[in-house]
């Protein structure tokens, strides 16, 4: 072995502290972000059925640990880094709990197991390991072990477990105990050779070239993947016919069967992440076959593996080459997957090296005791940032699953649903000549998605949209049909005119499936002229005046109209024949023309394509009839509705603002042109026009939202399409305006809207769905392949049903693209969206965003959605819209578009985001504008919006204190040639694990505040970490431990516990005349946290003591003033129950409860009064203060530090104060069994027999200082004077002596 | 005995779906993907053709050249 700093460690070695190895190292940073977390507690336990040995067991057990050095191992943080020490102080002991009375045993043995895994291990005190026989009855026990991950990995538990059955065994038949464990030195050694090898520098160089272009780390759920204290399981037993399966595959690709199933498994992670390739870790126990084969330690690594996509290839094939790369992973698997995270600059923030784990254990098999039947149940295997799907078993015999997933990312159901789904999965895929056959929805989910939700079969007359209108017309001739600024036109004066004008057109040559084309705007005219199309027969093609000449041209010589209906001034425009009003008929001459059926177009609206080429989209009678039957049914619409006509004509959303009042007799009210931008314009139509219903384009309905006079207004139902509506939105409607919100959703090529979704106010969906299919209709979300997808999984949306459009205008190629035949439903079409969405469990649909736009920065999928909804909720803007912008090649950074208030700082909101998203979805640029432009059917222009002006590539020098202090640490600790700017990431600057600590403790020295390892990891920029230390600052003072004095540490502190206020800061005298001692004041919870009161003065005593306990280890010191005293009394009872060393109990002026009781209860006014004192003022002088308002104000005026608090704290301090007396008059002393120091106020007390002699029933000894001043000015400088030296003089001799 | 150190390392390619240059003679098998199953397989062959050794021996050292020293040292005390 070279030089190394790393000393090996081991049982031959005298004790002494040694570097962690590299493999130990990950996890102890991982435990040192959050050290009250158990889930590094790896257990299990076996259950041993028939005639055990206990003794036996026992001796088994006894040599098992002997020479097992890991299972005494404690973990110290040192200047070095982290360390470790074999402390056989701390060598685990087995257990025996004998459970043979308990009625139900087996519940009672696993809840304690239970129980005994989810308590934090203290890896400096050890012990790391525990181990329990339970025994249920004469012929079955349970044995568990539980050991940290630091100190063992999977393998090493396996080795540990089979050990003893085979000591157990060989004792038992006579037949020898086998080889003993390899030292721990083995394995330490073979480690530390590594770091310095060759070979290191190797494996770094492939894992370089192999992690190349690493894609975006993606898994099966969305979220911060950071272990919780606890996971969820699902375990499921394969069957025999699927390992078996599995085996004869693998054979058949000339695999191993553990790399088989690896990528099968892979493939369903990949797929369900919707990903081209996935990253998943495979754990590599990286030791068999080397020195440390047989060591039980911790050695296991996490190999990132790459899986693209070759579900196209055949399996067999796809088979060899991911275990080709399985294997050259695992030749360098030595390389730690901490060092790679550190080569590649993925620490902290959301940085991740891999998603899903994967992990194969077929040496995972029950130990063997003689003469016994064994069975293995694993508790927890270690920490669960994601999910872990783990095999154990030897597929010969069997192969058991669990899926273990973090609770912060997975349901319950999503728990159970992978384990049920992949197990589906593989039964299919091992079928399969290709996984691409293979459908990833389970067949329960088939049916229930594809067919169940899918179920909106209803019937429709079988007439066209002219019988519907004319059936109105004759019914309702004298109702209004149409009100447009003042004009009203009824049933009959529409029927009359529209008619006439049918008349004309039908001279012209419309009828069935031809086309007339309209440009006109918003008028009576607008709505006699597509009343007419209709009615000759012919389908009404609207065009936009205000479009390109060229594009205009375009259409009208693809569509071939027979005659335009537009105004003499844009004659220019056409070429075509135009027929202005002014030439319009207005009496019918005949009325004997073919008319339409069912089957013939309505109209052709054209929508701009991807390629910039305009596609007529043909709608027959069925489909609008279709869509705008339910929707009267659906809505029950009635002649009393009043719907407004504010929609351009050229987009579909129109289709039933104009027709759907003729199927209801009810009246269309036709906005101005223009209307539909001008918010005041819509409010004022709706209050003077009584409008029942109307439309929105979501951004318009934000614009709309943001007209003050809106507020208040009632109408019956807004309807919402064209654009995402979001949950913000929804929830701004239901606060501002009192209607019902409707979510609809379709493309042009669906006749108007196929899904629908009520945003009621009770609807907390967030994302807002856009819902179910409407009648007749089909929505599926399908991945590639055209399969269909389990609910959560992104995929295309297409569309099936009586709506769908018949095609493109003249585009035969264009329509067979896009509509294709219905892979489940024989002889039908469907039509590809292009929208990606996913499906809830529920069936309902969710909209994710056009699939050519999906957002990811920096590899990181960004949801502008979520950002754009924290400016909202922000209150500070009335509107936002947050895009991805490239202006750069390469270079996508968010900017957010807001309107505000002109004299909104755009740090404040920054700001009031940074809590609601993670730092990576902050937008780099926030750009102000007066008004969010908008195209002419009222949808965002996103093309308009500006690039932004302020430079967002230089960054921000760091400004505040705190921030020019870090960026001084940052440059120190990173050894920068320049200070780094104010969002500068430590990580990214090349900070790791190591420096992160040595940054924590640089903090701690400057500042006073200790951030916590976590905190540099979650906060790693400069501005944000900044903010975590000034919050920890100004939360500072409140903690349940305070540090007064910092001292010499190596002297035993003196722990100063609070008085009545609850606070400990008035010690601070007393504190700095300790000498050198370190001076903790222990301080009330209900301070810091809302509510919380304790349940007696016992159990708040008990809860200080285990506090103190865990601050230090030693002889404890233990003063207080008033009811601090009496809490003292209370700790150092608990502390010498618990064995611990108790020095100095020193009582400031306070006299048993007893004395209390006998008092009349104070009442409030009094208790608040004591708050005076507590700030250092005389009660007595201030006798107009008797309020708690008062008192407040005065203590805030006076600008003292209790005046000072935060509101809440000073909530807490009143609490506090008013809770002592309850605590004092319900607390019973216990008796100490050791000497209480009382210093008593000579000069007070005259009215009340106090005395320090009362204490003598509650201790073994009183003895009395006498200090000339009165109760409240125990704590004064002057008092102190005489206080701390008296105390100084005890301490000394006290520790000389032991204990009290 | 018919078996030599390079028949062995061109056997374990052929199980593990590499080129026999690939392989070194030190090289940890383990890490190269071979593991307990094939193992067993190949000692099979390898019994047949005269190799007296038990699988507890192949797994202590897991390269051929740690292999070939116990088979050489095998047949020297036979």
């Amino acid at each position: 072995m070279s030089s190394l700093s790393a000393k090996p460690i081991g049982s031959a070695m005298p004790s002494g502290e040694h570097l962690l190895t590299e493999a130990q190292s990950g996890l102890w940073y991982v435990q040192q972000i959050d050290p009250s977390n158990p889930i590094l507690n790896a257990s299990q336990y076996v259950e041993l059925a028939g005639e055990l040995d206990i003794d036996l067991f026992r001796q088994a057990f006894a040599q098992m640990v002997e020479e097992a050095d890991c299972l005494s191992l404690t973990f110290h943080s040192g200047v070095f880094g982290p360390s470790q020490r074999l402390d056989a102080g701390t060598r685990p002991l087995l257990e025996i709990v004998d459970l043979r009375s308990e009625a139900n045993p087996a519940s009672v043995a696993v809840a304690l197991m239970q129980a005994d895994t989810a308590r934090p291990v203290d890896l400096g005190q050890g012990p790391v390991s525990r181990f329990t026989l339970f025994r249920l009855s004469e012929d079955r026990h349970y044995w568990y072990e539980r050991i940290h991950h630091l100190a063992i990995d999977g393998y090493g538990i396996v080795l540990v477990t089979n050990r003893v059955g085979e000591i157990y065994s060989g004792l038992k038949s006579g037949t020898g105990t086998g080889t003993p464990f390899a030292p721990f030195t083995q394995a330490m050694d073979d480690g530390a050779a590594y770091l310095f090898d060759d070979r290191r520098r190797r494996d770094a160089e492939f894992w370089r070239n192999e992690l190349a272009n690493l894609p975006e780390v993606v898994s099966l759920a969305s979220g911060r993947a950071v272990s919780e204290h606890s996971f969820r399981r699902e375990t499921r037993h394969l069957s025999q016919d699927l390992f078996s399966a599995l085996v004869a595959r693998a054979e058949r690709a000339k695999v191993t069967w553990p790399d088989l199933l690896t990528t099968l498994v892979a493939s369903y992670c990949r797929r369900f992440a919707s990903a081209a390739e996935l990253v998943t870790g495979v754990p590599h126990m990286g030791r068999l076959g080397s020195k440390a084969a047989r060591v039980p330690c911790t050695l296991m690594n996490v190999l990132p593996v790459r899986f693209e996509n070759t579900d196209h290839m055949p399996l067999d094939e796809a088979a060899v080459v991911h275990a080709k790369r399985l294997m050259a992973c695992r030749r360098h698997g030595r390389y730690r997957s901490e060092q790679l995270r550190r080569d590649l600059g993925l620490i902290g923030g959301q940085r991740r090296l891999f998603g899903p784990l994967i992990n194969v254990q077929p040496f995972d098999m029950p130990p063997k005791f003689d003469g016994l039947d064994v069975s293995l149940h694993i508790l927890g295997a270690g920490a669960v940032d994601d999910i872990t799907f783990t095999f154990r078993g030897d597929a010969k015999t069997s192969l058991m699953m669990e899926v273990d997933s973090n609770p912060a990312l997975y349901s319950d159901q999503d728990t159970k649903d992978h384990s049920a789904r992949l197990i589906a999965y593989l039964e299919n895929a091992l079928k399969a000549e290709r996984l691409a056959d293979v459908v990833l929805a389970s067949p329960d989910e088939r049916q229930r998605y594809l067919f169940e939700v899918n179920a909106t079969l209803h019937s429709v007359e079988d007439v066209t949209l002219v019988e519907l209108i004319e059936r109105t017309m004759r019914t309702h001739p004298d109702a209004p049909a149409v009100i447009f600024e003042g004009q009203t036109l009824t049933y009959a004066e529409l029927d009359r005119r529209s008619l006439a004008l049918a008349s004309q057109l039908v001279e012209k040559g419309a009828g069935p499936d031809r086309l007339v084309a309209v440009a006109l705007p918003r008028s009576l005219e607008l709505i006699i002229a597509l009343f007419a199309i209709l009615r000759s027969g012919a389908a009404y093609l609207p065009l936009d005046v205000s479009h390109p000449k060229d594009r205009l041209s375009r259409i009208l010589s693809s569509a071939q109209p027979v005659v335009i209906l537009g105004e003499e001034n844009s004659a220019d425009l056409f070429d075509h024949a135009l027929l202005p009003p002014s030439r319009w008929r207005w009496n019918a001459q005949r009325t004997d023309w073919p008319v339409a059926t069912t089957d013939n177009l309505a109209y052709v609206i054209y929508t701009s394509g991807s390629t910039g080429e305009p596609k007529g989209v043909m709608i027959e009678h069925r489909a609008i009839v279709n869509r705008l039957e339910w929707m009267r049914q659906h809505y029950r619409f009635g002649p009393a509705d009043r719907i407004l006509q504010k929609t351009p004509v050229t987009f579909d959303v129109s289709v039933w603002e104009f027709f759907l009042p003729a199927l209801c007799s009810a009246t269309l009210v036709v906005g101005p042109p223009e209307a539909h931008r001008d918010p005041l314009a819509i409010a004022r139509i709706i209050r003077n026009e009584n409008i029942t219903t109307l439309h929105f384009v979501p951004s318009m309905l934000s614009a709309f939202m943001a007209e003050p006079s809106v507020e208040g207004l009632e109408v019956s139902r807004v309807f919402c399409s064209g654009e995402e509506l979001t949950a913000e939105q929804r929830d701004r409607f239901h606060r501002l305006i009192k209607g019902e919100l409707h979510n609809l959703y379709g493309p042009t090529e669906a006749a108007v809207d196929v899904s629908y979704w009520e945003a009621s106010a009770s609807d907390t969906s967030s994302p807002l769905p856009i819902g179910w299919p409407v009648w007749n209709t089909r929505l599926y979300v399908l991945d590639d392949h055209l399969q269909p997808l389990p609910p959560g999984v992104a995929g295309h949306l297409y569309l099936g049903g009586v709506q769908l459009a018949r095609g493109y205008l003249g585009r035969d190629d264009l329509t067979s693209d896009r509509f294709l035949p219905d892979p489940f439903t024989e002889g039908r079409r469907i039509y590809k969206t292009g929208d990606m969405a996913k499906l809830r469990a529920d069936g309902a649909v969710v909209y994710l965003g056009r699939s050519d736009h999906q957002v990811k920065i920096r590899g990181l999928r960004i949801e502008l959605g979520e950002i754009e909804a924290a400016i909202m909720t922000s209150g500070l803007v009335r509107e936002a819209v947050v895009v991805a912008r490239e202006d750069r090649p390469g270079d996508k950074r968010i900017v957010a578009y807001v309107v505000a208030d002109p004299l909104l700082a755009i740090e404040t909101l920054r700001e009031s985001i940074s809590s609601k998203v993670p730092d990576y979805m902050m937008p780099a640029g926030f750009v102000r504008l007066d008004a969010l432009p908008v195209t002419s059917n009222g949808k965002l222009d996103r093309r308009a919006l500006p690039a932004p002006v302020i430079d967002i590539a230089a960054g921000r020098r760091a400004s505040s204190p705190l921030e020019q202090l870090l960026a001084i640490l940052f440059k120190e600790i990173l050894e920068l040639d320049d200070e780094p700017t104010a969002e500068s990431d430590f990580f990214s600057l090349g900070g790791d694990s190591l420096s992160a600590v040595q940054l924590c403790l640089r903090i701690r020295t400057e500042t006073g505040t200790d951030p916590g390892l976590g905190a540099i990891f979650e906060h790693p920029a400069i501005c944000d970490l900044a903010k975590v230390l000034e919050k920890a600052g100004s939360d500072e003072g409140l903690g349940p431990i305070i540090r007064l004095v910092r001292g010499d540490e190596t002297l035993a502190p003196v722990f100063l516990i609070h008085p009545a206020g609850g606070i400990a800061w008035g010690y601070r005298h007393l504190a700095q005349q300790l000498g050198r001692r370190p001076v903790y004041g222990i301080q009330s919870p209900t301070l810091s946290k809302e509510a919380v009161s304790p349940e007696d003065l016992t159990s708040l005593a008990a809860s200080y003591a285990e506090l103190i306990r865990r601050t230090y280890t030693g002889i404890y010191h233990i003063a207080g003033w008033s009811v601090g005293g009496i809490l003292a009394q209370a700790v150092a009872v608990e502390l010498h129950e618990q064995g611990l060393a108790v020095g100095l109990v020193a009582l400031l002026d306070s006299y048993p409860c007893d004395c209390w009781r006998a008092e009349p209860e104070p009442d409030e006014t009094a208790a608040l009064r004591a708050l005076l004192a507590i700030a250092g003022h005389d009660p007595l002088e201030h006798p107009e203060l008797v309020t708690k308002d008062a008192i407040i104000a005065f203590l805030k005026q006076d600008g003292s530090s209790l005046g000072g608090l935060p509101d809440a704290a000073l909530g807490g301090v009143i609490r506090s104060v008013l809770d002592t007396n309850r605590l004092v008059r319900g607390h019973y002393h216990k008796r100490f069994d050791g000497t209480l120091t009382h210093f008593r106020a000579a000069l007070d007390h005259k009215d009340m027999n106090l005395n320090p002699a009362l204490w003598a029933a509650y201790c073994a000894e009183v003895e009395t200082v006498d200090v000339a001043c009165l109760h409240p000015q125990m704590t004064s400088a002057g008092a102190v004077q005489t206080i701390a030296p008296e105390i100084l003089s005890r301490l000394t001799l006290l520790e000389k002596k032991g204990t009290a | 005995m018919t078996i030599t150190l390079e028949k062995m390392r061109a056997d374990v390619a052929a199980i593990i779906h590499e080129d026999p240059s690939e392989i070194g003679f030190d090289d940890n098998l383990m890490d190269l993907g071979l593991d307990s199953m094939r193992l067993m397989n190949l000692i099979l062959t390898w019994q047949e053709a005269g190799v007296d050794l038990d699988f507890g021996e192949f797994a202590e050292e897991f390269t051929l050249n740690g292999w070939w020293r116990a088979i050489e040292a095998k047949q020297a005390n036979a």
